[in-house]
């Protein structure tokens, strides 16, 4: 089915909605994206008609609710490519995902040795690294990536033989540029080290292919997806999940215990502790399987196209300045010098226009951009061409209000 | 010190009756904030947890409060010049006896009190009662 934004928008409910007496004009999708309707019908069958403990006492409703939990597991593998479903980690979302892996390797890291990442980080990429280096006296280094997303052939120095463990996002949240992780992923595989792809970013736009990657661990959220808050994945390869020191401990991830020692379940479950979010995974995997329903390389265009047209409306505005890419992204992070982010937020917010303005969990980026803060404006599947123009025309209006003095 | 007449910013912006014409009441007011020099805004004026920088300074005489503010942001200056016309003149006791999150509603901001996680203007009261 070729792609087309309008009919897809009438599956979102909350579209509909105004926002300060004026159509809701949501550009806010890379903080979370809104849900589709089956995602939020999914919801509800699980309480309506299967709710009960999964993995628990054999009795109608726990079958079914396991069955449903375990499929899902099965179906989110499939939309990244997981090879198997036992793969798949469920967590809250993309930051504990991490904080299991930091948290995980600790017995492997030792003083010389090197955790990289880049400087294009969310702080959920940045601060598990950074707290892990300081417990295990291991260094924390920073791959300067430029804001196109570009390295030099030199930071191959970067890769070597200290190099413990490389994470890496697969796309800036700030400014929506894409790291070459292909790149970076084989420089790192070359000196042995773990791997880890934050994929928070991506999964939303572009097919996953884990496999491809061939990364040890892939992690991302479901609520900047079209599914829910409160869930998340952490991917691993067999060999990589294996070796994680459980951060949690507990019910459902454990086979025998006794007062003096625990024998702890097999993978997936042994990562796993207590009673999960199965709602959530349920939704997740609903959502997985709409976008895969989707034409993905339609929507990708979509909204590369968006953004591209707010890009192309503002580039010549002396007063603006954009710090997102031209081409290949679904936002445009900007910033109007003498006018703060918050003012000019205020004003779009008045006109209903939802965008973030801040830092973005990001701030050696934004001081690596001579910014303490930016205006995201970050698209989706159902934005539309005149809510891009929309968003344009209400900025310049607020840079008129805001720049009298 | 900027004159506050707390009645009458509370008339302005009761009059607003969407977000806009607060938002466009809030850019007005700012320009009556007295600004804050560049020796001023240190870091231990600045008030933690804003998106916008936000300076606080306290001066006491005979037991009455008068605080000056200042922000790199208009809408925030804004809300300061409000907060100032709450709060200065009274003393401190006085101050930690009033409600003022109750207070500043009465002035239409009720919308940005409830985005004070990232505003801070939370953070601005309690510093204010402290």
């Amino acid at each position: 089915m070729a792609f087309d934004a309008n009919t897809l928008r009438a599956k979102f409910p909350i579209l509909q909605l105004e926002a300060n007496d004026h159509p809701l004009v949501y550009l806010d999708n890379a903080a979370t994206t809104q849900k589709p309707q089956v995602v939020l019908d999914a919801l509800m069958a699980y309480y309506t008609t299967s709710n009960a403990n999964v993995h628990r006492g054999a009795h109608y409703l726990s079958d079914r609710a396991t069955a449903q939990f375990e499929h899902a597991r099965d179906r989110v593998a499939r939309f990244i490519n997981a090879p198997q479903a036992d793969h798949v980690i469920w967590t809250k979302g993309t930051t504990e995902s991490i904080n299991m892996v930091a948290y995980g390797l600790e017995w492997c890291l030792k003083p010389d040795d090197e955790i990289l990442i880049t400087s294009l980080e969310h702080h959920a990429n940045l601060v598990p690294w950074q707290q892990l280096a300081f417990r295990t006296g291991a260094r924390l280094r920073v791959l300067p990536l430029t804001s196109r997303g570009e390295w030099e052939p030199e930071y191959e120095r970067y890769f070597n033989e200290h190099t413990r463990i490389f994470a890496c996002t697969q796309i800036s949240n700030a400014i929506g540029v894409k790291t070459p992780i292909k790149q970076m992923l084989a420089a790192a595989k070359a000196v042995n080290a773990f791997t880890l792809v934050d994929g928070a970013q991506a999964v939303a736009h572009y097919p996953i292919d884990v496999q491809a990657l061939d990364c040890d661990f892939y992690v991302f959220s479901g609520h900047k997806m079209y599914g829910p808050t409160g869930i998340g994945v952490l991917y691993g390869k067999p060999h990589a999940l294996e070796v994680l020191t459980p951060v949690q401990t507990g019910g459902e991830m454990v086979s025998h215990v006794t007062y003096n020692s625990t024998e702890f379940n097999v993978l997936p479950y042994r990562l796993e502790a207590g009673t999960p979010h199965i709602e959530g995974v349920i939704g997740m995997a609903t959502a997985c399987d709409f976008l895969a329903a989707q034409d993905r390389q339609g929507m990708i265009e979509w909204e590369q196209k968006l953004a591209r047209y707010v890009y192309d409306e503002l580039k010549f505005h002396t007063a603006i300045e954009i710090y997102s890419p031209e081409s290949d992204t679904t936002v445009v992070s900007l910033g109007v010098p003498g006018i703060h982010t918050m003012d000019l937020n205020g004003y779009l917010d008045s006109q209903g226009i939802a965008v973030r303005a801040g830092s973005h969990c990001a701030h050696p980026l934004m001081a690596q951009l001579g910014v303490s803060s930016t205006l995201r404006a970050s698209f989706a599947c159902y934005n539309t061409l005149s809510e891009a123009r929309r968003f344009c025309d209400v900025l310049l209006e607020a840079i008129e209000i805001l720049g009298d003095d | 010190m900027t004159d506050l007449n707390r009645d009458a910013i509370q008339a302005r912006l009761q009059a607003c009756t969407s977000k806009e014409a607060t938002f466009k009441e809030l850019v007005s007011l700012s320009k009556q904030l007295e600004r804050l020099s560049d020796t001023e805004k240190t870091e231990d004026n600045k008030v933690k947890g804003c998106e916008s920088a936000v300076w606080l300074i306290e001066h006491q005489e005979n037991g009455t409060c008068t605080f000056q503010a200042d922000s790199d942001a208009k809408l925030m200056r804004g809300v300061l010049l409000v907060i100032l016309s709450l709060a200065n003149g009274h003393s401190k006791a006085e101050l930690q006896a009033m409600d003022l999150v109750t207070e500043l509603s009465q002035f239409n901001l009720s919308s940005y009190l409830t985005s004070s996680r990232t505003n801070g203007v939370l953070g601005i009261l309690k510093q204010i009662q402290a």
